[in-house]
């Protein structure tokens, strides 16, 4: 008896991607515009993100899902900003999944929040396999990295929508080449917005939550306008 | 990385479309994997094969990698891309964004 081909044609969704979806509609229909940053562990998410949550909460309502593999410690120093934070321990998982931030948002007040930062766990990897259901994914990396980074992890710069190079107060003690390391990042992203900062010195933090909020402003337009 | 879940999900289907040819037997079945879709083919033909033999005996698996296309940022060629810097054959400058190559599908069954 001979074989006979079946044809199929039918995408495979991971359970994640279909509980990420799920995800991307309950956010954007709560208006809530939503951040995944991912890096390397010690590229400074959770600084970046403590000067970040100062600058804007005084025009955004704000809220943070923090995920490590072990300790609550990024959320416990992102808690002393006042504002909501979730915490995901993984346990030993390397990255966060879209059923624990399915499980975050139950727990968050996400109806009063305009801009959710999703701080992924420390992994170039992984996350950016796994979509959370975010609005977009900014990658970070620290001077201290090495300018072929985007090169040798292309799938984290490449599903990003903004980089943010951190560190940059080190540069005069490091042989790192700022030039190199975004011509790199460009070369996997052309279209990648890129902020060079200094958490230490305070250098380019207005212009990076300047865009945050201008993303959130015209997210918010634009949902006006489909509405009306 | 997820590749045992992901197989795991392609048999579900497998045995969705095989519940409507109920007197027929699975003998192969192929994927179509997008070469940014993040999933290792090698490693997910494994968990394919794992997975299928458990349940249904032996069942050729044929996991086919899939090129994105690139667009050039200068010459505007398009062109195959498989893996990352996407540098146009043509002029050698960098290409903006892929299309396709992200996703995965299960492409065909064979049954007798």
């Amino acid at each position: 008896m001979s074989a006979e081909r079946v044809s199929v044609k039918e995408k495979v969704l991971s359970a994640n991607d279909r509980l990420a979806a799920e995800n991307r509609e309950r956010l954007a229909g709560q208006g809530i515009f939503s951040v995944n940053l991912i890096s390397s562990p010690g590229s400074g998410k959770t600084t970046l993100l403590e000067r970040t949550v100062d600058l804007l909460k005084g025009s955004l309502r704000l809220a943070v899902v923090a995920g490590d593999v072990q300790t609550h410690n990024d959320a416990e120093r992102l808690l002393r900003h006042d504002i909501p934070v979730e915490a995901i321990e993984t346990g030993g998982g390397c990255h966060l999944d879209a059923r624990q931030v399915a499980k975050s948002l139950d727990a968050l007040d996400v109806v009063n929040t305009d801009l959710l930062f999703i701080e992924n766990v420390g992994n170039l990897v992984c996350p950016s396999s796994f979509d959370l259901g975010e609005t977009l994914k900014v990658v970070l990396m620290s001077v201290t990295e090495g300018e072929d980074k985007p090169l040798k992890y292309p799938s984290a710069f490449r599903r990003a929508r903004a980089l943010v190079l951190t560190k940059v107060d080190l540069v005069p003690h490091l042989q790192f080449s700022v030039e190199e390391a975004l011509d790199n990042a460009r070369s996997i992203n052309p279209d990648l917005e890129v902020f060079s900062t200094s958490c230490f010195t305070g250098d380019g933090l207005n212009v990076w939550a300047g865009w945050l909020a201008d993303r959130v402003a015209t997210a918010r337009e634009s949902a006006e306008g489909a509405r009306s | 990385m997820h590749e045992m879940s992901l197989a795991l999900e392609i048999r579900s289907i497998c045995e969705r479309e095989l519940a409507k040819l109920p007197e027929e037997r699975i003998t192969a079945l192929g994927v179509d994997v997008g070469a940014f879709s993040g999933v290792e083919v090698d490693t997910l033909q494994f968990c394919l094969e794992v997975l299928m033999s458990e349940r249904f005996g032996g069942v050729r698996c044929e996991v086919v990698r899939e090129p994105g296309a690139a667009t050039c940022v200068s010459c505007g060629l398009e062109f195959k891309v498989e893996r990352a810097p996407f540098e146009c054959p043509e002029c050698g400058m960098f290409a903006r964004g892929v299309s396709g190559g992200q996703g995965m599908q299960l492409s065909y069954l064979e049954v007798e």
